[in-house]
């Protein structure tokens, strides 16, 4: 059942040097229970993607396009209503953990604050709530932890520490940007067991934007691929690692380690001078002469959707 | 037609920009000082009939001695702009020096000259002003001396710690790999690129100077021989000007005072908020 | 296990550097004292005019062999040493002279006049940290509408006007124009109500004075904090936009306010002064105007050293506060 659909998203920033084409027309959406990862190089859009969601963006951004949860447009609805929605229904966890967090305050006094403010729990109560969070999160010593400042913390702690901050309240979405960015293959292991953990715990659905392949491997059923600005594949990981569509997709993973580190050919697009038609036709090996004419529609291949005229 | 007066205040207010209100300001009595001899109707030391209120020969009237107010005024903004101009310059040109050169060096360099900018920070300096002012009975320049040796610590700190962000730049190492003398990166790679956090600092430095010289002149500490409007609001307060309600009196100096000030915060402010620095007030 | 050993690490290094801080800053203090009671000293015996005099005060008459008495116990025909170290041990016994002008030791003129300063002081600080930092932060917070531009205009035209041109204004308008103030003094009959209503003006001025100057620097510090990821992030749990403000950003926005209390007490201090200067009252503010205008320098060295160790203390009491708020107690 769709808790979540993404119809015809654009998002463009107006900046000094021009119009920034973020997102193109992007449409998808996740289902109940279900990991969802998208992924793509840095700057392609995931993560304004993640902050469209739940209304985020700057000043500058503009956002055309419909975002549902459970019948509600987002993007049409009061400030005060999103508030209710914002961490109660969808928690973000953002890139940079550490700096998510209020240097001044104990994780553990961030970590109870929506159950006060939001549920309304008695101090020793979420406190309490706090502390069996930690503990799940693996945190050995949780009553330490509670007490801890985030500069005490490393980056990979503080992470589990916005996990934690994600899962108080139960909601339906988690949208995790970035979740082992920067983080050694040690902790990375942490991560996607504690990511493990959530799903186990919570009913929460998750969106897992990465890209790192190798995570969304683990953790995701279904699997978006974005390139500048748009998703040009997704359907079920298991189904996309076997045999991935898309020239880009297959180029992406070509450059996995196992398969021998060979790079796409060529730069990403600008997002200012957007290229005409498919934004991957001037890198791609199998290019037509229609792909540098119209954006090609999503079509159908065994159960999963790619944006190319190669399927068409 | 009310949606209509809404984008036209919008618009208004959008447009204003403080840093061209305070820029006009501030040349209004910057045209003051320099052409005071073309504008003022009479020399400050002229005398005539003293303790007169405004009429038509003496538009804001007469001080105690007879001199004409108006002025006093007008000649009054060159002593005042000269002595926050001057003590300015001295405190920012050793602020730079010191900050320059605490920045740059770190290590022991940096902590001493550090802990001498803290110590000076926490000298009074009015109170010090005062004393040393009872003492000597300075003349207009040694106030401005005086001044500009006490109120470097803030530009010092400012210059420090753009240059710790800047000594590890790249074009900088590059200068160093080169072989380029300290002395010449610090003139022509640091300095230039620091000037856009001095430039507000020197304002701002000029306003608490003549904030300062006003403050001091006023408790009759400055140079009686020159007119700067501190000293005419202490004349005016001294001489009975406030009992006798003589606002023509101990009015206009005050808000003239008040005027440049405020000018300079605003050039200053609005340059700094530009570069997202925190107010650094003095 | 290996987080235990990693904040067991953080632990150490936290507490192995606020030792060596701490240290650090009371160095500065004891420096700076020890600085300022030797310009104490030195200034009046190496400026211009005869050390006596500089010494004593102007308004002192007395006989020639009265003055070579005072010479003598004075210990001015002694090795500079000898001085410093007398000057050392009157200090530490509270001695700071005796003033010819006011005819009492300068150290019990100073105690009984400063209480006066401090009933000036001390609410309007308080008031003041109130107001400052509460209109402050909503200015900051919506830095982009009217009124916060429009009230930052009118507290900037604040800043920039003296105390002692503020007092004229004030007392012209209130106390000459309107009648509705008394205009010299500190209180007629002594009673509550009246000291009440001798003060009730210069503690306004005073208030407005600072909170000018807080309500700058609280507006500039929240707009800079404004933008930072953590503020994104309490939005991103579903705060609203006062708890954001409230519990977040107030918090760290008040940290430059702090310190630029301490470091610019000196100046504070010195506005409290030029209001009682006005307002005739009796606090160290006239002190200091007619120790100026009789010359009796014992008063003014007096009137600086408390006022310095009232700075010194302000600046100690205001790095305790941060850095109970600071977990991070680290450089500045």
């Amino acid at each position: 059942m769709k808790i979540l659909d993404i119809c015809d998203l654009s998002v463009t920033f107006s900046t000094p040097v021009g119009d920034v084409f973020a997102v193109n027309n992007t449409s998808f959406s996740l289902n109940e229970n279900e990991t969802l990862a998208l992924v793509g190089e840095t700057g392609c859009g995931k993560s304004v993607i993640a902050n469209s969601i739940i209304r985020l963006l700057p000043q500058n951004a503009k956002v055309t396009g419909s975002i549902l949860f459970k019948g509600i447009d987002l993007l049409k609805v009061s400030e005060s209503e999103l508030e209710k929605i914002r961490q109660q229904e969808i928690s973000i966890i953002f890139q940079n953990p550490s700096l998510s967090l209020n240097p001044l305050y104990t994780v553990g006094s961030q970590i109870i604050e929506p159950l006060i403010i939001h549920k309304k729990m008695s101090k020793q109560n979420s406190i309490d709530k706090a502390i069996q969070l930690l503990k799940t999160m693996g945190f050995s010593n949780p009553s330490k932890a509670y007490g801890m400042y985030p500069y005490q913390l490393s980056g990979g702690m503080n992470q589990r520490i916005l996990l934690s901050i994600a899962m108080t309240l139960n909601p339906s979405i988690i949208i995790a940007d970035e979740p082992t960015k920067g983080l050694d293959n040690e902790l990375v292991r942490d991560i996607i067991d504690e990511f493990n953990t959530v799903k186990r715990v919570n009913n929460s659905s998750i969106i897992l934007i990465t890209h790192d392949l190798s995570v969304a491997r683990e953790l995701s059923d279904r699997i978006a691929i974005m390139y500048s600005g748009e998703i040009i594949e997704i359907g079920e990981t298991k189904k996309f690692f076997k045999k991935p569509l898309h020239p880009y997709s297959q180029a992406l993973l070509n450059s996995l380690p196992e398969k021998g580190f060979i790079a796409p050919n060529g730069t990403s697009p600008s997002m200012i001078n957007v290229p005409r038609g498919c934004k991957f036709h001037p890198r791609c090996p199998y290019k037509k002469q229609e792909c540098s004419k119209k954006i090609p529609l999503f079509y159908s291949y065994d159960d999963r959707s790619v944006r190319c005229y190669l399927f068409q | 037609m009310t949606h209509h007066l809404e984008e036209m205040k919008k618009y208004v207010i959008e447009k204003t920009n403080l840093n061209f209100v305070g820029i006009s300001l501030f040349l209004v009595f910057l045209i003051l000082s320099l052409f005071a001899e073309f504008i003022s109707p009479y020399s400050p030391w002229d005398r005539f009939e003293p303790y007169s209120s405004p009429s038509a020969t003496h538009i804001l009237g007469t001080n105690d001695i007879g001199n004409d107010i108006l002025s006093e005024l007008i000649y009054g903004t060159r002593v005042s702009l000269i002595v926050g101009f001057g003590a300015s310059m001295i405190a920012t040109l050793l602020g730079i020096i010191i900050g320059l050169l605490s920045g740059y060096y770190r290590g022991l360099t940096d902590e001493i000259l550090m802990a001498i900018t803290d110590i000076f920070l926490m000298i009074p300096r009015i109170p010090l002003i005062i004393i040393l002012a009872a003492l000597l009975r300075p003349s207009f320049w040694i106030i401005m001396l005086l001044i500009g040796f006490l109120w470097w610590p803030t530009t010092a700190r400012v210059v420090r710690s753009s240059t710790l962000q800047l000594r590890d730049a790249s074009f900088v190492l590059s200068s160093k790999s080169i072989g380029f003398s300290d002395n010449k990166i610090l003139l022509s790679d640091i300095l230039p690129n620091i000037v856009y956090v001095i430039i507000p600092k020197f304002m701002l430095t000029i306003a608490s100077a003549m904030f300062s010289e006003a403050s001091i002149s006023f408790l009759g500490l400055g140079d009686p021989s020159m007119k700067s409007w501190g000293m005419m609001l202490n004349f005016a307060f001294m001489k009975g000007g406030l009992i006798n309600e003589m606002w023509w009196w101990y009015l206009p100096p005050g808000f003239c005072i008040v005027a440049v000030v405020f000018s300079l915060m605003l050039i200053g402010f609005s340059l700094e908020e530009k570069e997202n620095i925190v107010m650094g007030l003095e | 296990m290996s987080e235990k050993r990693r904040t067991s690490i953080f632990h150490k290094i936290n507490s192995r550097d606020s030792m060596k801080i701490n240290l650090k800053k009371v160095g500065r203090y004891l420096a700076a004292i020890f600085i300022i009671f030797s310009l104490n000293f030195f200034i009046p015996r190496f400026m211009p005019g005869d050390p006596v005099t500089n010494l004593l005060g102007e308004d002192v008459i007395i006989t020639e062999e009265a003055l070579h008495e005072l010479k003598a116990k004075m210990g001015l025909d002694k090795p500079l040493y000898f001085q410093y170290l007398d000057y050392w041990n009157n200090v530490f016994h509270f001695d700071f002279g005796y003033s010819y002008h006011f005819k009492g030791t300068v150290t019990s003129i100073l105690l009984s006049r400063i209480k006066w300063t401090l009933l000036l002081l001390i609410p309007s600080i308080f008031l003041s940290a109130i107001f400052g930092s509460l209109f402050g932060s909503l200015s900051g917070w919506k830095s982009s509408k009217v009124s916060s531009k429009s009230l930052t205009l009118i507290e900037l035209a604040f800043y920039s006007t003296p105390t002692f041109f503020l007092s004229l204004l004030t007392l012209y308008i209130f106390s000459f124009k309107l009648g509705l103030f008394p205009i010299k003094g500190f209180y007629n009959s002594g009673g509550i109500l009246d000291i009440l209503h001798h003060f009730f003006l210069p503690v306004c001025i005073m208030t407005l004075f600072l909170t000018s100057r807080n309500y700058m620097i609280m507006r500039g510090s929240v707009i800079q904090e404004k933008s930072k990821l953590y503020v994104v992030y309490a939005k991103a749990k579903g705060l609203s936009e006062n708890q954001v403000l409230f519990r977040h950003i107030f918090k760290n926005a008040s940290l430059p306010l702090l310190t630029l209390l301490a470091l610019d007490f000196g100046f504070i201090l010195s506005g409290a002064l030029f209001i009682e200067i006005i307002f005739s009252m009796n606090g160290m503010g006239n002190l200091i105007y007619e120790a100026i205008l009789s010359r009796d320098y014992p008063i003014l060295y007096g009137s600086f050293m408390i006022i310095s160790i009232m700075v010194i203390f302000a600046n100690a009491f205001v790095d305790i506060i941060y850095s109970l708020i600071d977990p991070r107690i680290g450089d500045r």
